[in-house]
């Protein structure tokens, strides 16, 4: 009998609380939350390669330039010409961010790996706001500019059979970059790496970078070279 | 039987923890109890630990329980201040200033009764006023730990006054948040007694965790019933207009998140029917809490040394409204706006009208100046439209048209606009995104006068004046500069963030008012208790 009675009080109070966390928050999802400004993503021409640095849709958040922050997006970042797509699944459409409304995204590549992109006004030649990759951030980032561009190829049969001249060729630009200095180009070879330093500094790098055995000819080792040296307290000379 | 038992127990307390959230109450305090219509009050509110709303509301009724004006406010660490501007035409009488958080102002709300003098009335009337009736007088403590040094028993006006305030090193240690320290006008014979209102209703609104929220109810104006997946949309009207949309609930509800606005603000919120022929109303919620119980009144005859400084006040206000003077000042929008680009995107062209030779209507102006926009009025049915870039055909359907930020759907709105009533026109040629939201080309059109009056009135239109998020505002410094303006400061002191420590010091000048003024300070413990020390000196 106790059991049933006490039974009986443990639903009541069970619905009474419910009611409590109920009266808490409306039903829609994300009303309050900025919203994402674009136009609608016209395809490229359908050269061989790829415009794209992620050729799938992948799950990421992007930052808006008031600092709010929008995830669990469908991005992808085209390369050819630096912009960031998401798909909108409510309406169905692939939809090219405004590179005004927003300061960076990150995203999961297919690897795994986490990749961070921040707009930067970038002051050289054909200046404007680019996506940046962060490869290594510090007092003075590495970062590589993923550019993607149509380059002049042998004529071959493209989709539908139609003959075409040209395909996406990458063409990526590696930069050092402070705030106050501004950037710095750094191209994929132990000698123009070690260029960017002071002359004094030159040697006893070059000795470290050979101490960890690293050849500078790839992305990894440049990242993985430049990690060791600003570990060192090494500064690169900003012309 | 034993598992029973401990959830049982559990739900116990989850529940009774669920409810004694509610029971803390907010110190709300105002800068003097007795005013003249026409004054503006300054206010500081002391919140529990734990809010969960960034917004509290601030607002004046009547002994009628109903509403004259609010504002609301932004919580900062468990605290707020503002100001709240009593009109001009008020009549004399005892008057209720709240305090609560609109998500449980059923719940709870502190009330605080000020007496109010009307400028225009005449005093020898009043013989008789209104107090709360003292059986729920709010509970804060005087305190000996906080003790109030150098000041005089009387000052001569417009002299300097010093004082210093000292406390007690182990009230230090126990003091939370900031001090409210002032020098006002004060008379013994009229102390407002604040109290708080609980009560156990239930329902609960939305918590404005992050600003304010405006919300509302759609419904079909067939058969007055909620109408669900209708866009209601809240805009802005600026230079840079601000807009938001939202789509009602099953219930008809929408909502709107006012975050980033400050101040007084216009506002217009419209909804159109998914079918031309569907035919909407719009009916928004209260901004303010319901009046809820008004307290029992007793009448008590008034003091001679009252009567004299109603009179003094009423003159005192008079010149200082002669001379244009407030006793509190704005601190300047300090936020910067992020939105350095309207919602519907970069304009493809801007093109301002009065650049060219003048033309009579909307049609002229979009065939000699508005490229890739085809107007035509064919057996008087206006259509828009607005070429795509991207494949250089038309949109076949009509672009999104705003005049001056606000949605227009009928173009009969603007077809007589002509190049003296358009400042400029923004014009996007592309297929824009917004959220959910599909713009095929965009045609914004931003009139010379901005005054709305060609946006039709409607069920589906409502226009209005809001007070968004109130902006900081301190006390406004003495003009001792100019000597043939007479000092009729009644605050002489009012700093309601006041960094605790155990030695503080207060310098002020005297006004040209006469009269009993006090010194006093008011904080909050950690435990929640609301403490004041204050002393009284003569100004003559």
């Amino acid at each position: 009998m106790n059991t049933k009675i006490l039974h009986i009080l443990l639903i009541m109070l069970f619905f009474a609380n419910s009611a409590i966390v109920n009266a808490q928050e409306p039903l829609n999802h994300n009303w309050d939350k900025q919203k994402i400004k674009g136009v609608r993503y016209m395809p490229y021409p359908p050269y061989s390669g790829s415009p794209f640095l992620n050729d799938s849709w992948v799950s990421g958040k992007i930052e808006f330039s008031n600092g709010e922050i929008s995830d669990s997006l469908y991005l992808r970042y085209s390369a050819f010409k630096d912009e960031l797509l998401y798909y909108n699944k409510e309406i169905a459409s692939h939809i090219v961010i405004d590179k005004a409304s927003i300061s960076g995204f990150t995203f999961v590549a297919r690897d795994g790996n986490t990749r961070v992109f921040r707009k930067q006004y970038y002051d050289g030649f054909m200046n404007g706001d680019r996506f940046f990759e962060i490869l290594s951030e510090g007092e003075t980032d590495l970062i590589v500019f993923r550019k993607i561009i149509l380059a002049n190829t042998m004529p071959y049969k493209g989709e539908g059979g139609i003959l075409m001249d040209q395909n996406y060729v990458s063409a990526y630009q590696y930069f050092f970059y402070t705030p106050e200095k501004g950037f710095t180009y750094v191209r994929i070879n132990t000698n123009a790496f070690l260029e960017k330093f002071a002359e004094k500094d030159q040697k006893p790098i070059r000795k470290l970078i050979r101490k960890n055995r690293i050849r500078i000819t790839e992305e990894e080792s440049l990242i993985l070279a430049w990690k060791i040296v600003e570990k060192e307290g090494f500064k690169i000379i900003f012309n | 039987m034993k598992n029973s038992l401990l959830i049982f127990i559990f739900l116990i307390i989850l529940s009774m923890s669920g409810r004694t959230q509610t029971k803390s109450f907010y110190g709300l305090y105002s800068d003097r109890d007795i005013y003249v219509s026409g004054e503006t009050l300054l206010a500081k509110i002391y919140l529990p630990d734990s809010i969960p709303s960034r917004i509290i509301c601030l607002d004046l009724v009547n002994q009628n329980g109903i509403r004259i004006n609010g504002v609301s406010l932004a919580i900062r660490d468990n605290e707020a201040e503002g100001y709240l501007q009593l009109p001009d035409s008020l009549s004399s009488g005892t008057y209720l200033i709240r305090c609560y958080q609109k998500y449980n102002a059923g719940k709870i709300k502190t009330i605080r009764e000020i007496y109010i003098s009307s400028r225009f009335d005449r005093l020898e009337k009043t013989d008789q006023l209104k107090r709360v009736a003292p059986s729920s007088v709010f509970p804060d403590k005087k305190t000996d730990m906080i003790q109030i040094s150098e000041l005089e028993k009387s000052y001569p006006s417009l002299s300097k006054i010093e004082a210093g305030i000292r406390i007690d090193e182990s009230l230090l240690k126990e003091l939370d948040g900031s001090l409210l320290v002032s020098v006002v006008q004060a008379d013994s014979s009229y102390v407002s007694k604040c109290y708080a209102e609980q009560t156990e209703q239930t329902k609960s609104g939305m918590i404005e965790k992050k600003g304010i929220i405006i919300s509302g109810i759609v419904t079909d104006k067939k058969n007055s019933e909620p109408a669900s997946g209708i866009t209601v949309f809240l805009t802005i009207p600026d230079s840079i207009p601000g807009f938001q949309y939202f789509k009602t609930q099953k219930d008809g509800r929408f909502f709107f998140l006012l975050d980033k606005y400050f101040g007084s603000i216009q506002a217009v919120i419209q909804c159109f029917g998914n079918t031309p022929l569907q035919r909407l109303n719009v009916k928004l919620d209260e901004l303010f809490a319901e009046p809820g119980k008004i307290p029992d009144f007793r009448l008590q005859s008034i003091s001679g040394t009252l009567k004299e400084t109603l009179a003094r006040n009423i003159s005192a206000v008079t010149l200082r409204k002669v001379f244009g003077q407030n006793n509190y000042a704005i601190s300047p929008y300090k936020e910067k706006s992020t939105e350095d680009y309207p919602y519907y995107g970069k304009a493809t062209h801007t093109i301002d009208p009065k650049l060219f030779v003048d033309l009579p209507d909307f049609a002229e102006i979009s065939r000699e100046l508005l490229p890739g926009v085809k107007y035509r009025n064919y057996n008087n049915e206006p259509t828009l439209q607005v070429i795509n870039n991207s494949t250089h055909y038309y949109f076949e359907e009509n672009p999104l048209i705003l005049l001056d930020g606000i949605p227009v759907r009928d173009l009969n709105v603007i077809k007589d606009m002509g190049t003296s009533d358009i400042e400029r026109v923004d014009i996007c040629k592309n297929e824009r995104f917004y959220g959910d939201l599909r713009f095929p080309g965009v045609v914004a059109i931003y009139s010379t006068k901005k005054e709305y009056s060609r946006l039709p009135e409607s069920s589906q239109l409502i226009r209005l004046k809001l007070e968004a998020i109130q902006l900081p505002c301190k006390l406004a410094e003495p003009n001792l500069t100019e000597p043939s303006v007479p000092d009729m400061r009644q605050i002489l002191y009012w700093n309601p963030a006041t960094k605790p420590g155990s030695m503080l010091s207060v310098q002020c000048n005297a006004s040209s008012i006469i009269g009993q003024f006090k010194l006093s300070v008011k904080g909050r413990l950690k435990d929640g208790t609301l403490i004041f020390s204050e002393k009284q000196f003569e100004v003559k």
